[in-house]
């Protein structure tokens, strides 16, 4: 569980060659790998695209989609989200072609569907995003460790810290904030990042009962955003300028880093994670052009911006091409 | 009589009696004493209610119709002596933390502390966001140190990334460049204009021409795959083959020539570019095809102002939407709405009203029809997101699936009919609505005089001429009611529709060139979903406030069109038989 923090070798090079963009006085968006190759269409697609599946890729889906369909006038769209867990149902049923999900699929959801059609489906791994823990932006705190995430957040506080934190002041803050409650956002349970929290911040144990679930990732930014006692934990792609990620450590003492994406790429940012797109590949035919073409056009330069155009981080071109090959596309 | 009745003493009303016997009962010129105080409550009840429903039309209205009114762009120079150029959006008052106090200079911490420790801050937004990587800033009063809004300040909205702000640098035209800082720059705007003239022209062909030969292909491998799947000889089957053989490099090739057109007009297109520079001094070149609209936020005459606020309105109702729904238009979720509602009517009408007709004309009036009325009535108090998960089992899964395994089985896996759609979600919603067209009908048949009915059976005509002459047409505005009532619950009814084929974006409308022309099995978008969607999941909800204002009022308005069209009608009616009353 540990080793699910990120990436191969090419991610942690590229993060550090990202460091070098910075500028000084105001953050810099970042930059997508240089050799991800650009986009060219072929002739003959069209028919339908339908995805349904995770709210955190609902918008970066929505984003593929306009780019895909700029390239194809008529293929048609239809993007649905809410939650990842729709997303299965919905690839055995074939009632989507595309089922982005913000975790993986879990062995009960593999076993559904390989009972259906006889081999497991694949998954693409179209971005990368650091879960942020999100607090008004008037908080000052400066940083937390993953226990104190999980005492804030759950009950069984299963990562080892020995109370349970109800308030700012216990996380170290003083003054006004000492005796301030926390107030608590998260995800209802349909959600990828209501699981993916839960196994790697929560460490399997379980959310309080006071934490106020939304149904959205957006909300819980607006809910954090308009609650100043708030902490919630969303997408890095939902930040806005009323909300702050807090610096997170992954031990005691360690040190803490902020949600960026050299810190996600290079694994030193705890809650970073792929977001999956599922296709059904049936490993004995090959993949019809439509999904073919939107896989490649995905891993192309343009999908990628689209990435971050979301708020998410790009992958880069070695994983890529290992996804590529892996589903036979290049 | 002596003693006031139960009613008369609930009511406030003293009796005679009362008065005389005991001295301290009401006098008649007491407000309470005609009943006054429950006229008080009532007319305060609905005073109250006006004023809500007012406040908030209000609110949607002010803060719908000045979104897209252009606003200034201000320069900041913040103490540290960087530089941010951005539309103020809004201010508040805050309590700077003591770690931020501490690192302030003393004159401005002396000011804070005068002020009770409260500053305020002011939200710009910034725009560039493929540059700074947010688009929204807070900017605290203590760290201005001034604030101007030079002319040559421009606000840009692009195709993708969002608006930019900063100053024209200067452009290129056919590969020359040109340097100017003028946004009204003569050359620059004959140049803007033929650019976007091109990418129109771009997207005419690729959306009309190259979408009729894409149709045709797609029908093709559809044909040739229908009958590879079904039980056919071989020589239809080698028929087949050969037809398809033959089309596919004809339309293929027909496909290249269009888009070597496209393309052609594409690279043209990359030769006219913009070059901006935004406030920190960094270059950006943009194709001036993807300026969707420049504005010159600081230099505009009223004239132009309200011409930039009216070509937004036109771009949002006529446009498809761009950027995951939060810029563009709405065009597609106006379409699906009023589609949706329309096939809502049309299909709940003949069922409400024949139901209601049996009811209430032919059905001997006993237990089962109270059973039946009774279940009706309940019918409308089942939560409407039932009426979705009955949608989406019976309707697509049941029904659609077996469409699609009748009709469309080349298709398959992916379903037309067998997951939600338009006519999927009409049904669903003309279901949900049907009790109170029936309800509303069986009052209105009730209300038709008895002697009108008699009247019409004495001259002879049966019993069907005499619904079908005499009592529907008197009936008629009742109905009509109903309809009304069920196309505004309908109109504004969402969650039930998330189930059986809203979806967050669907650009094509279901009607197109492509037989059968109207595509009902089409998944859909609705102004309802959409304010959800924009307001709770989109990237950035600072930005899409302003849209879920526009989309509320558009769809308040949308409905209310609706009914006064229906309310006209029913008055229509009413008139016509205004002078056949006994």
């Amino acid at each position: 569980m540990k080793k699910r923090t990120l990436l191969i070798g090419g991610g942690a090079a590229l993060g550090v060659a990202l460091a070098g963009f910075r500028s000084r006085a105001l953050a810099q968006a970042v930059q997508v790998d240089p050799e991800l190759p650009v986009y060219a269409p072929v002739a003959g697609i069209s028919g339908t695209l339908k995805s349904i599946g995770s709210d955190t890729l609902n918008n970066l889906m929505t984003l593929w989609a306009e780019g895909f369909q700029a390239a194809y006038p008529n293929v048609r769209i239809e993007i649905e989200g809410k939650g990842s867990s729709t997303a299965p149902p919905a690839l055995i049923a074939g009632t989507a072609q595309f089922g982005p999900m913000s975790r993986p699929m879990n062995q009960r959801e593999i076993d559904a569907f390989q009972q259906r059609f006889g081999y497991p489906p694949s998954a693409i791994r179209g971005a990368v995003d650091a879960l942020a823990v999100y607090v008004h932006k008037d908080n000052p705190i400066r940083s937390m460790t993953m226990q104190q995430v999980d005492a804030v957040f759950s009950k069984t506080r299963r990562g080892g810290h020995p109370t349970a934190i109800n308030t700012w002041g216990q996380l170290g803050l003083t003054g006004e904030w000492a005796n301030r409650p926390i107030s608590l956002y998260g995800r209802n349970s349909a959600s990828g990042t209501y699981g993916y929290f839960k196994e790697v911040a929560l460490f399997n144990g379980d959310y309080r009962d006071e934490v106020k679930e939304q149904p959205g990732s957006s909300t819980v930014v607006q809910g954090v955003a308009s609650d100043i006692a708030g902490i919630g934990y969303s997408g890095i792609g939902y930040k806005t300028a009323d909300v702050r990620s807090v610096p997170l450590a992954a031990r005691p003492g360690a040190e803490a880093f902020d949600a960026t994406a050299e810190n996600a790429y290079a694994g030193d940012y705890p809650i970073s994670r792929f977001l999956y797109i599922y296709v059904n590949v049936n490993p004995t035919q090959p993949l019809d052009p439509l999904r073919r073409e939107f896989i490649r056009y995905v891993y192309s330069r343009q999908g990628q911006e689209a990435t971050i155009r979301d708020g998410y981080f790009p992958v880069p071109n070695a994983i890529a091409t290992e996804d590529l090959r892996s589903k036979r596309i290049i | 009589m002596d003693a006031p009745t139960r009613a008369q003493t609930e009511a406030g009303i003293p009796a005679q009696g009362a008065r005389q016997r005991r001295p301290d009962a009401i006098r008649p010129d007491d407000l309470r004493a005609e009943g006054e105080p429950w006229t008080w409550l009532l007319g305060g009840a609905l005073a109250l209610g006006i004023v809500m429903v007012l406040g908030l039309l209000l609110l949607v209205a002010w803060n719908g119709a000045t979104t897209f009114w252009p606003r200034p762009i201000e320069v900041v120079t913040l103490t540290d002596g960087s530089r941010i150029a951005g539309e103020p959006v809004r201010s508040q008052a805050f309590r700077p933390g003591p770690q931020i106090i501490a690192e302030l200079p003393p004159g401005i911490r002396a000011r804070i502390a005068a002020d009770g420790g409260i500053a305020d801050r002011t939200l710009y937004r910034t725009g560039n966001y493929d540059l700074y990587g947010d688009d929204f800033r807070w900017v605290p009063d203590f760290q201005r140190s001034a604030a101007e809004r030079p002319g040559d300040m421009v606000l840009i909205e692009r195709l993708e990334w969002g608006v930019f702000v900063g100053r024209i640098v200067g452009f290129t035209h056919d590969g020359e460049r040109t340097t100017t800082g003028d946004p009204r720059n003569p050359a620059l705007e004959a140049a803007y204009r033929a650019a976007r003239a091109r990418w129109a022209e771009i997207r005419r062909i690729e959306r009309g021409e190259i979408g009729t030969v894409n149709h045709h292909l797609e029908a093709e491998r559809l044909r040739l795959r229908r009958v590879l799947l079904g039980d056919h000889p071989p020589a239809e089957r080698e028929a087949a083959e050969r037809r398809f053989a033959a089309e596919e490099p004809r339309l293929t090739a027909a496909y290249q020539r269009l888009a070597a057109a496209a393309q052609r007009l594409r690279a043209e297109n990359a030769r006219d570019t913009i070059i901006l520079q935004e406030i920190g001094g960094r270059e950006v070149t943009l194709p001036l095809s993807a300026v969707v609209r420049l504005v010159r936020a600081n230099d505009m005459t009223l004239t132009e102002k309200i011409g930039v606020y009216l070509s937004r309105w036109w771009e949002f109702l006529s446009e498809e939407p761009r950027e995951a729904n939060t810029e563009g238009g709405i065009l597609p979720a106006i379409f699906g709405t009023a589609a949706m509602t329309l096939l809502l009517v049309i299909a709940v009408a003949p069922f409400g009203v024949v139901t209601a007709l049996y009811l209430r004309e032919y059905a001997r009036q006993g237990r089962i029809t109270a059973f039946v009325r009774i279940s009706v009535n309940n019918l409308a108090g089942v939560p409407s997101i039932v009426y979705g998960v009955f949608g989406l089992g019976f309707f697509a899964y049941i029904v659609g699936a077996s469409i699609d395994r009748l009709f469309f089985p080349e298709k398959l896996p992916s379903p037309t009919f067998g997951t939600g759609g338009l006519l999927w979600a009409s049904l669903t919603l003309a279901l949900l609505t049907v009790p109170v067209v029936i309800v509303a009908t069986e009052e209105a048949l009730a209300a038709v005089p008895r002697s009108m009915r008699e009247g019409s059976l004495a001259c002879g005509a049966s019993k069907w001429q005499t619904i079908r002459n005499i009592v529907l047409p008197r009936a008629m505005p009742g109905i009509m009611t109903g309809l009304i009532l069920a196309m505004a619950r309908g109109a504004g009814e969402v969650a039930p529709l998330m189930l059986v084929g809203v979806v967050k974006l669907a650009p094509e409308l279901p009607i197109d060139g492509f037989f059968p022309f109207v595509h009902l099995e089409r998944s859909f978008m609705h102004l309802g979903f959409h304010i959800y969607d924009v307001g709770f999941q989109s990237r950035n909800s600072e930005a899409g406030k302003p849209m879920v204002f526009v989309t509320t009022l558009l769809l308040l308005a949308l409905i209310f069109l609706m009914n006064i069209g229906a309310i006209l009608v029913r008055n229509r009616l009413k008139r016509r038989f205004q002078g056949s009353q006994f």
